[in-house]
């Protein structure tokens, strides 16, 4: 499986240095080799996931959370709004 | 008499915690159990928890840059289960970053093996089962997704029990893989591990995939070895493991062995679907609303995202790289969702065996490594390292670590499997075993002599 690392690398938003981009792309490489084990096995029937146990839904409604203070703790505000970068 | 009651029965005023703290401290700068300890405990059963979990104004950081300074606003929903029962905050323990790891050695500061400091803890929850190793009255709430759990405490000699996925709830835990991330306890005996499972499982209605299933405790009598599994160890933990078949014969259980041909399948099926979902779990690490602050805010947004994420360590990074790439849509079906019909196919494989009694096997198939060898596996090398924790952990069936040897003076731990929801079944194989065989520590600190 050919892979496009340095468009990997831009989709993933990730920049590394040059000498750890050549070792990065030789170990993921040889990685998804690895991954291709998975070719070898035969799925007769495709049956959907079924291993996960749901059991308790709770009910739809909005419970409102009262530290508000606490979480703007965790970030720059100014004024009423939590400060980011420019989208 | 479990260390809980025992604790309980002892008189200790304010001056013992202070002085367990003290020790903790200076035994701490050398094997880097804790990444916070809590000063102001003065009541109380002491328990930890691994870094990934949040606990209400304690910085939570995952061993990760990207998280630093980070606060949480509330209580993950099994740090609140125990407060509510008395138990008291010792601190948070070391781990490798956001889980990704399997010797620790993925971390800001290396936990380090308390038998002996120049080896490996173990990890992800490496810090947990150093704290478990060193400290005499005390339980460990760790984390598993792959095998975080079973590996440390069978490197460090204590008991790690990874409880069916779904029974004890992940609201508040820093997601690494969603549908196989299962919070666990580490305790020094199995007696331990019981009322604090029974205290932390049970449906929450901040978590859908928690459930109110009834616990079992059926045993066959009956342990099967997968020859497959077994012909991937070493001979040193090949050799303690037949002893330990031997002895459990001795004890009335029958031996039997079975077949299961999917190991590297297995194997890249976990890493497919754990990279996947850390791969999205870790998009919400933006640089402005938790941990760290890139603070640059005139560059455009990708600009600015792209500076947070150079926070991440080398195993996050290749994980993303790897997470993302498996998902794309001209590989998807190839890799993603052809991982998913590999772990249904061993779902029911192994359920199958698990009808007839527990499977049981070593932790790893290596005997533990000098913190200076782990550095130099490569990265695949190391994956391949889980082939004995990740089938139970890939399938979410409940399974325990106990000691039940010593190589070179360290301590080698082996695992029993069980079907879902037969939890307490382990937990009392494990409380016989110790009818048997005497653990081995090398400090107790919080001893009343």
């Amino acid at each position: 499986m050919y892979i496009d690392f340095e468009r990997l690398l831009k989709v993933c938003r990730l920049s590394l240095r040059n000498d750890e981009k050549e070792k990065m792309e030789k170990e993921i490489n040889e990685i998804i080799k690895y991954f291709d084990v998975l070719d070898s096995i035969e799925i007769k029937e495709a049956k959907e996931h079924q291993t996960s146990n749901v059991e308790v839904l709770r009910k739809d409604e909005v419970r409102p959370f009262d530290d508000i203070d606490g979480l703007l703790k965790n970030t720059k505000t100014y004024r009423f709004s939590v400060v980011g970068p420019k989208v | 008499m479990s260390s809980i009651e025992e604790f309980a029965s002892m008189e200790k005023g304010r001056e013992y915690y202070q002085k367990l703290v003290e020790e903790l401290e200076r035994l701490n700068e050398r094997v880097h159990a804790f990444n916070n300890i809590n000063h102001g405990i003065s009541s109380g059963f002491p328990f930890s928890a691994k870094d990934n979990l949040c606990v209400k104004g304690v910085e939570t950081t995952a061993s990760s840059k990207v998280l630093s300074g980070y606060m949480p606003p509330y209580n993950a929903t099994v740090i609140k289960r125990l407060f509510s029962k008395g138990f008291s905050f010792l601190g948070k323990t070391n781990m490798d970053e956001f889980g990704f790891g399997s010797f620790g050695i993925n971390a800001p500061e290396i936990a380090r093996n308390p038998f002996d400091e120049r080896y490996v803890a173990g990890g992800s929850s490496s810090g947990a089962a150093v704290a478990t190793s060193i400290l005499k009255y005390h339980v460990a709430i760790a984390e598993s997704t792959g095998g975080s759990i079973a590996t440390p405490a069978s490197f460090c000699g204590v008991v790690g029990f990874t409880p069916t996925y779904g029974t004890v709830s992940r609201y508040g835990l820093i997601d690494y893989s969603n549908s196989m991330d299962k919070i666990g306890v580490m305790a020094r005996v199995a007696k331990d591990i019981k009322p604090i499972f029974d205290l932390i499982r049970g449906a929450d209605g901040y978590d859908s995939t928690t459930t109110n299933s009834p616990i079992t405790s059926i045993n066959k009598k009956r342990l099967i070895v997968i020859d497959q599994l077994i012909g991937l160890v070493d001979q040193r933990i090949r050799s303690l493991f037949e002893k330990l078949l031997d002895k459990l014969n001795s004890m009335g259980y029958s031996i039997e062995h079975r077949s299961l041909d999917m190991i590297d399948a297995s194997i890249a099926s976990y890493y497919i679907i754990a990279m996947a979902e850390a791969s999205t779990n870790l998009a919400r690490y933006t640089g402005f609303k938790y941990g760290l602050k890139v603070e640059n805010f005139e560059k455009g947004y990708n600009e600015f995202f792209t500076d947070a994420r150079s926070a991440f360590g080398e195993e996050a990074k290749r994980r993303i790289l790897l997470g993302t790439f498996v998902r794309s849509a001209n590989v998807r079906d190839k890799y993603y969702f052809k991982a998913l019909k590999v772990k249904d196919l061993l779902f029911n494989k192994l359920n199958e065996i698990l009808k007839e009694g527990f499977i049981i096997m070593p932790v790893m198939p290596i005997p533990t490594p000098r913190i200076d060898d782990a550095r130099k596996l490569t990265p695949l090398q190391v994956y391949k390292m889980d082939a004995l924790t990740i089938p139970p952990n890939l399938c979410g069936f409940p399974h325990i670590s106990f000691p039940y040897g010593y190589d070179n003076g360290l301590p080698v731990g082996a695992q029993v499997i069980t079907s879902k929801f037969n939890d307490y079944s382990i937990i009392n194989f494990v409380e016989e075993w110790e009818e048997n065989f005497e653990y081995k520590f090398k400090y107790n600190i919080g001893e009343v002599r």
